[in-house]
């Protein structure tokens, strides 16, 4: 206090301790900025960066599908959404209601839902108004989505008046569709939100959750990353409410989505549909009589044997992806998982069912080639044959019959002939020896007795079975090839020589999808090359230009090296064409012979009845003793002397192979041949 | 009066040191309005103001302080009559009866108040100097002060309320009460604080439960937080004038009246809110040593209570920018936008100049 003191009474001291107080005080808040400012200033420089800073997501397009003539499968259409910025409705209250209201009217959303609770956009149940509120407080500058999925109609009679109601906006969105819908479903699959637990990985990927959808089923969800495309991204600084207002850094653009061209041919799937929906519909028209609800479930593939190509793949039920296409229905969802006959599997790749006789072939091959027998001896089928337990040999009681499926038997019988009548008995001795007639092989056997388990497994394997073949859809099974080590592992149980009988003829623990089946005579069929499914056939950029063509890969050669067999298994070339032979038969004599012959083209096949006796039928008592309910099989090639075309159908509790199964195969390989020939009048 | 030879004493420093944070305080708002439109006009408007302050402080200046004391007893009539009106009329603006309409502007009495009690209370102290140290003076002078900061207090406005009571107290302090007066009224004002905070408004108990507890309510806290960030962004030097992202983004709110301690901290960084501080205790001090020089006791409480005045407005608005205090509708003397506060606080400073220029009785 400089300068001297006036004639006044108060106390210097007094003067002084509010001085002191001025100093400390201040002294305090200096201590605080410097705090804040210095100690602590690279936290408020991140909190005001995030403040300001915001990523907006740059989404890429998803690729379209085409099957392989160009037919849309999966397309992206616009999806309308009705908005409102609530920073640039009018000031005038009336202004505004006059807004909801034509809104409300051209939309149908309510204006006030009283006692709604906040939510998300678009939900059912909210006001426009009551939107609207909830988001002027939180990011005015935001539109805010009032309807989504609006019909293209209002959208444009919205977007028209848009200039007579500031503040609404109509902003389209791309939404996935599928315009073959149900027909193309078990391929194509359809698309969902991004679930909890895939969060983190698609939200490193720019994803948004909540608002893209990934890949649920089908090419959708196994091509997800290549349909997807990468998203850009940029970062934007915005207002505190929300108004974009500069780039903070050049943006990353997106790079769309790859297009797809499959193998499928959308004509031969529609006629591979109508054949199989056909017979499945009188087969069930059948069981009602002495069924409540019979399940009958089916597939059809066909495939070009040469490359792999999937022509065509049917699963029966099916289900309407187009009703996915926007959102998941949860009624329609629902009553899908509780159908018995699951319409959400795709039974092609994802059912494992016992193949029955078409799984001979695998035997077949295995017993010419390891010299069980020549193909030339002949061997007695009685109609039935008795094993003796090999623990017992001396009680009868515990011996057991093997029966063929025709009880009369067929007599003598040689490799062709076994191969086109399908000859259980024929095949029970292949595969586990006989005595007198049929002795041990070589290596690898269990009993010392006909091919053995264990060969037949190997064989198996080299023609396809036994493994997921690679096919471009996802969860494909890999179906079930037993061995003795398997059964104790799995059963507690030590293998029967009834075992190797029932594995011979693909029943009992044998088990396969209808993929495999129909892969391991397309091998045969095209001399031995086992061939990679495949679904895809080019890569197309947004112009339709191929950006890459996918190559038939051969996954090998069962005549050269089996390089998935340990040993490499090599097969001599003249038991293909053995087979090929037997398999020929049995449409020019043999069991498919009045069911799949067609008029003017050679083809081969085999047919299947596989007894079944799974928990559907258990739980419906169907599995009586002797007569079991049977899946049908039929799996056809042709034209012989070069394979464009190979074709299985699956019958789920179907009767007879070739009765149910056989005319399938038959019409879808007459469609096939109609089809290339109006494609080559056309190309002329 | 008129004397030229009085202008010897007047204290350029004092007045130098208000104009630079007025001046500055101008540029501050125009930052702060960050283009918001409706706000576009504020720093021409409160360059008039401070036009018209000058004006205030000139006059304030050359008229003798004493001839204010024959208005004592009018204003103080005067002053409750107008509070009064304004809570029956209950012309409410953001629920605060404050604002007095006088057809070509709007002023807010209380802030008149301020300057107006310690003009009151200074003369009926010194009166009679001695009565003070006695409970009769003590409780008189109570009395005097609780009358408009109760009617105050039913405005609502609590922050002046307690201002005016804290004016009262400073100045029977500088009057010389006796100590054990003083502590037997601290525990009797604790008393009150703890009888009379079930009857504060719901608003008022919010701001304290968030001061106290400020996780207690996440929405309400987002002022206060921005201003964190505001502050801690400066660093040293700040972000620089109109370029704080903070301020011109708007993320930092009532950025041109109470926060603007804190957009000025954004752009100027450390240094520059600590040149604030030093010039805010600048001005304290200049008044103090006014009522150092005073040649008389009205005088010196004069000097003392602007001193407080000023002192503990910039200390509540500055505490709560740095979340020191609750968050209160105190502006930043001199340099928050607002005519009735600028007002007030350089009509303080023109009485402090009168008793500086008239602290000789006899002029040679």
């Amino acid at each position: 206090m400089a300068g001297q003191t006036g004639g006044n009474r108060v106390d210097p001291r007094r003067i002084l301790l509010l001085g002191a107080v001025v100093a400390l005080i201040y002294g305090i808040f200096s201590l605080r900025l410097f705090v804040l400012q210095i100690l602590r200033g690279s936290d408020y420089v991140a909190a005001a960066d995030e403040n300001r800073i915001t990523r907006v997501v740059l989404p890429a397009s998803r690729g379209v599908v085409y099957d392989r003539n160009g037919v849309l499968l999966a397309r992206n259409v616009p999806s309308f959404e009705i908005t409102i910025t609530p920073a640039s409705l009018p000031d005038s209250p009336a202004e505004v209601q006059a807004i909801y209201a034509r809104l409300s009217s051209l939309t149908g959303v309510p204006i006030v839902v009283p006692g709604s609770k906040p939510s998300a956009e678009c939900a059912e149940g909210r006001g426009i108004q009551d939107l609207v509120e909830e988001w002027t407080g939180l990011a005015p500058y935001a539109a805010v989505k009032i309807k989504c999925n609006a019909d293209p109609h209002t959208a444009m009679l919205i977007q028209e008046q848009a200039f007579t109601m500031p503040g609404v906006g109509v902003r389209v969105s791309p939404a996935r569709d599928y315009p073959t819908g149900a027909l193309t479903a078990h391929i194509i699959g359809y698309m969902g939100p991004i679930p909890a637990e895939q969060r983190e990985f698609y939200e490193s990927r720019g994803l948004r959750i909540g608002q893209d959808r990934i890949g649920y089923a089908g090419i959708e969800r196994s091509l997800q990353e290549i349909l997807a495309g990468a998203y850009g991204q940029k970062l934007v600084e915005e207002d505190a409410a929300g108004l974009e207002l500069r780039l903070v850094a050049p943006p990353q653009e997106p790079v769309a989505g790859t297009n797809l061209r499959l193998t499928i041919d959308t004509r031969l799937q529609a006629a591979a549909q109508a054949a199989l929906q056909s017979t499945i519909d009188s087969v069930r028209a059948r069981k009602l009589e002495f069924l409540r609800s019979p399940i009958v479930s089916g597939v059809v593939i066909a495939m070009d044997p040469q490359t792999g190509e999937i022509l065509a793949m049917v699963s029966l039920p099916t289900y309407d992806n187009e009703q996915f296409a926007r959102l998941i229905p949860l009624d329609y969802y629902n009553s899908l998982l509780s159908d018995q006959s699951n319409p959400l599997i795709n039974h092609a790749i994802q059912g494992e069912y016992p193949p029955g006789s078409v799984f001979k072939m695998a035997t077949a091959i295995g017993a010419l080639n390891e010299q069980v027998v020549t193909p030339e001896k002949e061997l007695f089928d009685p109609g039935e044959i008795v094993i003796q337990n090999r623990y017992f040999p001396n009680d009868p009681g515990r011996a057991r019959e093997f029966v063929c499926y025709d009880r009369n038997g067929h007599g003598l019988v040689d490799f062709l002939r076994g191969v086109a009548v399908s000859c259980d008995v024929y095949f029970y001795k292949l595969g586990g020896g006989y005595p007198g007639e049929v002795a041990g092989g070589t290596t690898g056997q269990l009993e010392g007795a006909g091919l053995g388990i264990l060969r037949i497994k190997r064989y198996a394997q080299a023609i396809g079975y036994g493994r997921a073949l690679g096919v471009e859809l996802p969860a494909e099974a890999s179906g079930l090839l037993p061995d003795p080590d398997w059964k104790r592992i799995n059963l507690g149980e030590n293998w029967a020589t009834g075992d190797t009988y029932i594995a011979t003829i693909g029943q009992g623990f044998v088990l396969a999808t209808p993929l495999q089946v129909l892969e391991s005579i397309a091998t045969l069929a095209n001399g031995g090359r086992v061939m990679k499914p495949t679904l895809l056939r080019q890569f197309l950029d947004g112009e339709g230009n191929v950006v890459r063509e996918i190559e038939p890969q051969v996954l090998w050669d069962i005549t050269q090296d089996v390089t998935s067999d340990p040993d490499h298994l090599k097969v001599d070339e003249q038991w293909v064409r053995l087979a090929q032979e037997g398999m020929r038969q049995v449409v020019s004599y043999g069991t498919a012979a009045d069911y799949a012959q067609l008029d003017n083209v050679v083809t081969a096949g085999k047919t299947g009845t596989a007894e079944y006796c799974d928990n559907i039928a258990q739980s419906r008592n169907l599995c009586q003793p002797g007569a079991w309910p049977t899946h049908s099989w039929y799996v056809g090639y042709g034209p012989f002397d070069k394979p464009e075309i190979a074709v299985i159908a699956f019958v789920y509790d179907g009767g007879e192979g070739a009765v149910t199964s056989g005319p399938i195969v038959k019409q879808v390989l007459q469609a096939y041949f109609e089809l290339k020939a109006i494609d080559a009048a056309a190309q002329r | 009066m008129f004397n030229p030879r009085r202008w010897r004493h007047f204290d350029f420093w004092l007045l130098g040191g208000v104009a630079v944070l007025v001046v500055f305080g101008i540029a501050m708002i125009r930052s702060a309005i960050a283009g918001n439109e409706t706000l576009a006009d504020l720093p021409q408007r409160q360059a008039q103001n401070a036009l018209v302050g000058l004006g205030v402080v000139l006059v304030a200046a050359i008229v003798d302080y004493h001839f204010w004391r024959a208005l004592t007893r009018p204003m103080y009539v005067g002053l409750l009559a107008v509070l009064i009106y304004l809570e029956i009329s209950g012309a409410t603006t953001f629920g605060a009866a404050r604002w007095l309409d006088l057809g070509f502007t709007q002023v807010q009495p209380s802030e008149l108040a301020k300057v107006l009690l310690i003009l009151i209370l200074a003369d009926d102290i010194s009166r009679n100097e001695e009565r003070i140290r006695t409970w009769g003076g003590v409780l008189r002078s109570l009395a005097l002060a609780a009358v408009p900061a109760f009617v105050i207090f039913r405005q609502p406005d609590l922050s002046t309320a307690i201002l005016t009571m804290v004016l009262w107290a400073a100045i029977i302090f500088a009057a010389g009460i006796k100590t054990k007066h003083l502590a037997s009224l601290a525990g009797g004002a604790l008393l009150i604080v703890i009888v009379a905070f079930p009857f504060l408004e719901f608003y008022q108990k919010q701001r304290l439960v968030l001061f106290l507890a400020p996780d207690a309510d996440p929405g309400a806290r987002y002022n206060v937080d921005q201003a964190l960030i505001s502050i801690g962004s400066g660093g040293w030097f700040g972000q620089g004038y109109a370029h704080g992202s903070q301020v011109q983004l708007r993320f930092l709110k009532v950025r041109h009246t109470d926060f603007i301690f804190s957009a000025l901290a954004e752009e100027f960084g450390w240094v520059g809110a600590f040149t604030v501080l030093l010039l805010l205790a600048f001005v304290v001090y200049r008044c103090l040593r006014a009522a150092r020089m005073a040649r008389d006791t009205f005088g010196a409480l004069i000097g003392y209570g602007v001193a407080t005045l000023i002192f503990y407005q910039a200390a509540f608005n500055i505490g709560m920018n740095l979340n020191l205090l609750p968050v209160a509708g105190l502006p930043l003397p001199f340099i928050s936008y607002g005519g009735s506060s600028l007002w007030s606080a350089l009509l303080g400073i023109g009485l402090v100049e009168s008793v500086v220029i008239h602290h000789q009785e006899l002029e040679f």
